[in-house]
């Protein structure tokens, strides 16, 4: 699906008769990410170059949707993970709606949020970026478009209308297009138990230096008021892997200072390190856990924060210490004319 | 709300208005912004050159860049699709006041300063100093308040304070549940702080010291924090016991109490605004007879019993003082490094505006040239970065200098503080001047940053230590050095100036390229300077002296060589640490670069007045030192984008002409 959608967006590029490309899913997702399976099937079929290729071609795909020339609509009517996040949200627009599910939940896994989620997640207000991207948190529609994930909120009643007019108006003008879909929009409210009312806790205790005293000021806030979302954080944050977090934590903050084609160079050499198995096999007891054998008691090793070292979180944003290896070579944009709004990421 | 109505306004217009098609612009004859990173190649990794230039504590860096970002206080403005962080400097003084206040109590908030006064150690030390960068970048107001605050109160505590002082005061200080600063200056008195005036004397009857403001050039002056905020003080002041003057001693006195009511006995007037920092609230303070627990006394170095004598374990009075401020090296080694990132603000945003701006066309019908094709435009600004990068590695050496001192090695950092802070504050100056012309009118625009920082930065050439004065000392201190060694049979140890025991190096008759181009010719030059220059000064004092002059008259008259030989000192002194860096990469692209930017800085420092005047270049040597100088920047334009990304600067604290100006300025986003 990559390769195809890479073949498309290229050809679609210079093709003077498409004006903008839009997106959308069949069935209830919009895309629930990456065949993680599958890669790790190839990886033990064909060794870590073989998963290293989908990540490339998959990043290059990111890198492309981000510095797209022309204006991409995604319509994100229902779950939208993972891999799922890299084809949209680099996007200038993402259509939510109230089925609407979002989440990076690869701490859970053993990976780390990529797919340029060091850059997207990194730039939602406050230390949100660094909530969702720790504890893999669902976020619905509302709370999508609050935080600046979603750029509009339709209902999906009224998304053929949305393509029809999009379609009709056969424009490249993204003030155009913009104003199509808000004529559908509807106002969302949050739910009440919304967790993007919690953000002064949320900024207080994730923009912390570190993981551990992210928990610690989590617990020290349990303290204070009994409260079930803290203890279901907490919770959250001592099942993942301790590895993914302190890279994850690390990557975010980093990509924070970074244009996306940083970004992605850098998780590229990331999910290297994270195939090779060279300092933790989490990955893949990750996938075993929770997609293979499904028993979702993943045993990780280093099992504990204080085990992991600051100088074994740097390996991982080193390059990768092999002949055949290169940094990840992202297409050229030179020739095109990029409007302001991609300018603005590189 | 009017924002929200002005774009459906303009939305509206868009769609009754007729096909879309053709309102798109065209972008015929019109320029368009091509970013730089599309067009310029990265010939190595900015990511290592950055790590050479910061050198520590980067995680620690970008944390702090992500919570300034990330929050409201620091002013996010969007410019061009891109979020900018920067002090609005169109605020009255008052409101900058409460913004910088606001801005220190959210960062400690964060856990920003952790442990800046309650642990020990080099790590803790090297945090503080990484920490302390990043605030400057953002903000000198915000800077020089956390600066007054941890630095100077709380240095002062840690310093000159002993136990019973850092238990007190320390936590609460870093704490921040008492505010502190620093009373050192007075209206009469600020480079010669042993001619102070203010007076304490003892009463043994109530065990109180009573610090006084005799008379109305005795009032402190310019004491940051004082005007609004500060709770604290420490006092300098001459010490008076039974009779007899003992010398400056420092007392801590509370100034406020915890709602902000002045103390009693105590006034205190705002110094007013300024021409830049006008976040940090400067104040005059009058002492009226104030007194304090004998305990204030901050007694590391000298003590009054209960009973009023007087007890020191330095007898000698020049040496007292002299142990008594060394401990105040480190704000000297902090405003010195700090100026140096300003220079990477400018430099980062005047480069990559000159990366998009054209100006001119060569022949007709073809497009204008960019600012930055043009030879002189690189002349301008390439030797500013060679200086920048020197300056860079003689910041971290300094650094590594005080963090590892000794009782043995504190003359040593007193001597290269003093020059590196005078050197860098005055570079910093002229790369601000120059960086704003070369933006043009963009210069002066307070959010393009560059022009803005001319006046918040102008004070560091004048506070902690006055540029002339420092460099003087300099001068004074070679010259002791001189005489020491002529003591120990002639040999000099200490201050790189191990050169002068080597035979006098010689400058080859015809300056070939390739030997302008080698370091050891570079280090021969500026050696050979810096050894005439010293032989020079230390004959005319000595001249001076024989003809019945004392030592600071013979010092006052030979002022001219005084002022050339602390330059000397201070450019070999840098180039050697850019030498140092340099040995220790491995082959390859960096070390390629950096080799030409350290061969630029060499020539830079050679192209110097000096050397034609006192005669170490003949005139066509000259000529051919400025040839390789316009060669070298003409070899340094392909790497101007690598070598200021590697600034590591995130982007939103530089000026929003280093990015998108056309759509920065478009009237969708204003």
């Amino acid at each position: 699906m990559i390769s195809r959608l890479l073949e498309l967006f290229l050809a679609y590029e210079e093709d003077p008769n498409v004006k903008l490309v839009m997106l959308k899913g069949e069935g209830r997702a919009f895309c629930a990410g990456g065949d993680v399976v599958a890669v790790v099937h190839d990886i033990w079929a064909g060794g870590w170059r073989a998963g290293a290729n989908f990540f490339m071609k998959e990043f290059s795909l990111n890198y492309l949707m981000a510095t797209y020339s022309k204006p991409q609509v995604s319509i994100l009517n229902g779950i939208v993970m993972g891999g799922g996040n890299g084809v949209s949200m680099h996007g200038r627009f993402r259509v939510a709606t109230e089925n609407s599910v979002f989440a990076m939940p690869e701490t859970a896994l053993g990976l780390f949020p990529d797919v340029g989620a060091s850059y997207f997640l990194s730039r939602l207000p406050g230390f949100f970026g660094e909530y969702v991207g720790l504890t893999g948190a669902r976020l619905d529609g509302a709370e999508m478009l609050a935080c600046g994930l979603a750029t509009h909120f339709v209902p999906s009643a009224k998304l053929p209308m949305v393509e029809v007019a999009l379609c009709d108006a056969d424009s490249s003008d993204p003030v155009i297009i913009s104003s199509i879909i808000d004529q559908y929009c509807e106002k969302s409210s949050l739910k009440e138990q919304t967790v993007y009312n919690r953000l002064d806790v949320i900024d207080r205790c994730f923009s912390q230096r570190t993981v551990e005293e992210i928990l610690s000021a989590l617990e020290r806030e349990v303290v204070d008021q009994r409260d079930g979302w803290i203890s279901a954080t907490i919770q959250t944050l001592k099942k993942a892997s301790p590895t993914s977090l302190k890279i994850s934590l690390r990557s975010i903050r980093v990509g924070r200072v970074q244009g996306v084609g940083a970004c992605l160079t850098r998780e590229y050499r990331m999910v290297c390190h994270v195939m090779r198995g060279e300092f933790s096999n989490d990955f893949f007891e990750g996938c075993r856990a929770i997609l293979l054998d499904k028993d979702k008691n993943p045993k990780w090793e280093p099992s504990k924060l204080e085990h992991i070292a600051d100088t074994t979180v740097d390996r991982y944003f080193s390059k990768v210490k092999d002949e055949d290896w290169e940094d990840l070579k992202l297409p050229t944009r030179s020739k095109f004319n990029l409007p302001p709004y991609v300018i603005a990421k590189l | 709300m009017e924002q929200a109505f002005k774009r459906t306004q303009i939305l509206t217009n868009h769609l009754l208005q007729s096909s879309p098609s053709s309102q798109t612009l065209s972008s015929n004859a019109c320029l368009s912004y091509s970013p730089p990173e599309l067009s310029e190649n990265y010939a190595f990794d900015i990511k290592d050159m950055r790590k050479l230039i910061d050198r520590h504590n980067l995680e620690e860096r970008d944390w702090l860049f992500g919570l300034m970002k990330q929050s409201k206080l620091f002013n996010p403005k969007v410019r061009g699709g891109k979020v900018f962080v920067s002090p609005d400097y169109n605020q009255s003084m008052e409101q900058q006041r409460e913004m910088t206040l606001k801005r220190i109590e959210y960062l400690l908030e964060k856990g920003a300063f952790k442990g800046w006064l309650t642990e020990k150690g080099e790590d803790i030390e090297m945090r503080k100093f990484a920490g302390f960068e990043v605030c400057s970048i953002y903000d000198h107001s915000l800077f020089t308040k956390l600066g007054v605050h941890f630095f100077l109160w709380g240095g002062a505590i840690q310093f000159f304070g002993t136990k019973h002082h850092h238990d007190k005061w320390l936590r609460d200080t870093e704490n921040y549940w008492i505010k502190g600063c620093f009373a050192m200056t007075e209206l009469g008195h600020g480079s010669n702080v042993r001619g102070i005036e203010t007076v304490t004397t003892y009463d043994s009857n109530t065990g109180e010291f009573v610090i006084n403001t005799p008379c109305e050039s005795a009032q402190k002056y310019w004491i940051g924090g004082a005007a609004n905020h500060a709770t604290h003080t420490v006092v300098f002041s001459q010490l008076h016991i039974n009779g007899t003057n003992q010398g400056v001693h420092a007392f801590i006195v509370q100034i406020r109490d915890a709602d902000g009511n002045i103390s009693p006995n105590i006034r205190i007037v705002d110094c007013g605004h300024k021409i830049g920092l006008n976040g940090v609230d400067n104040g005059q303070i009058w002492f009226d007879n104030v007194r304090v627990p004998r305990e204030n006394l901050l007694n590391s170095v000298a003590d009054v019993s209960p009973d009023g004598k007087y007890l020191s374990s330095i007898e000698n009075p020049d040496q007292r003082f002299a142990a008594f401020m060394a401990p105040l090296t480190v704000g000297r080694i902090n405003i010195a490094i700090s100026s140096v990132y300003q220079s990477k603000v400018a430099l980062a945003t005047s480069i990559r505006y000159a990366l998009t701006r054209r100006a001119f066309s060569l022949k007709q019908n073809e497009p204008e040239v960019l600012l930055l094709d043009y030879p002189s435009h690189q002349r301008r600004l390439f030797p500013l970065v060679a200086k920048t990068y020197a300056m860079s590695f003689a910041a971290n050496y300094l650094k590594m200098l005080y963090v590892k001192r000794t009782p043995q090695s504190n003359k040593t950092i007193h001597i290269v503080s003093s020059s590196f802070k005078a050197t860098f504050t005055w570079n910093n100056m002229q790369i601000l001047q120059e960086c704003r012309e070369a933006c043009g009118g963009q210069g002066l625009k307070t959010e393009n940053r560059v022009g803005q920082l001319k006046g918040e930065y102008d004070v560091q050439s004048t506070f902690e230590g006055d540029n002339l004065i420092l460099m003087q000392q300099v001068s004074k201190a070679l010259f002791a050095e001189y005489m020491a060694a002529q003591k120990r049979n002639k040999v000099f140890k200490g201050l790189g100036l191990e050169h002068m025991n080597k035979p006098c190096p010689v400058i080859p008759l015809q300056l070939t390229s390739t030997t302008l181009r080698c370091s050891q010719f570079q280090m021969d030059a500026l050696c050979l300077r810096e050894r005439d220059l010293l032989n020079r000064f230390v004959a005319d004092v000595s001249k001076c002296k024989a003809k019945g002059e004392s030592s600071e008259q013979a010092f006052m008259m030979c002022y001219e060589l005084a002022q050339d030989l602390g330059k000397a000192f201070s450019d070999r002194a840098i180039f050697q640490t850019f030498v140092d860096a340099e040995t220790t990469l491995p082959a390859g692209s960096l070390k390629d670069v950096l080799g030409t930017l350290r061969s630029l800085y060499a020539l830079i420092c050679i192209e110097d007045v000096s050397f034609l005047q006192y005669g170490y270049l003949s005139v066509d040597n000259g000529a051919n030192v400025r040839r390789e100088i316009t060669k070298l920047c003409t070899e340094l334009r392909p790497h101007a984008l690598a070598l200021v990304s590697s600034f590591g600067i995130p982007d939103a604290f530089l000026g929003p002409i280093a990015f998108n100006w056309i759509e920065a300025n478009a009237w969708s986003s204003v």
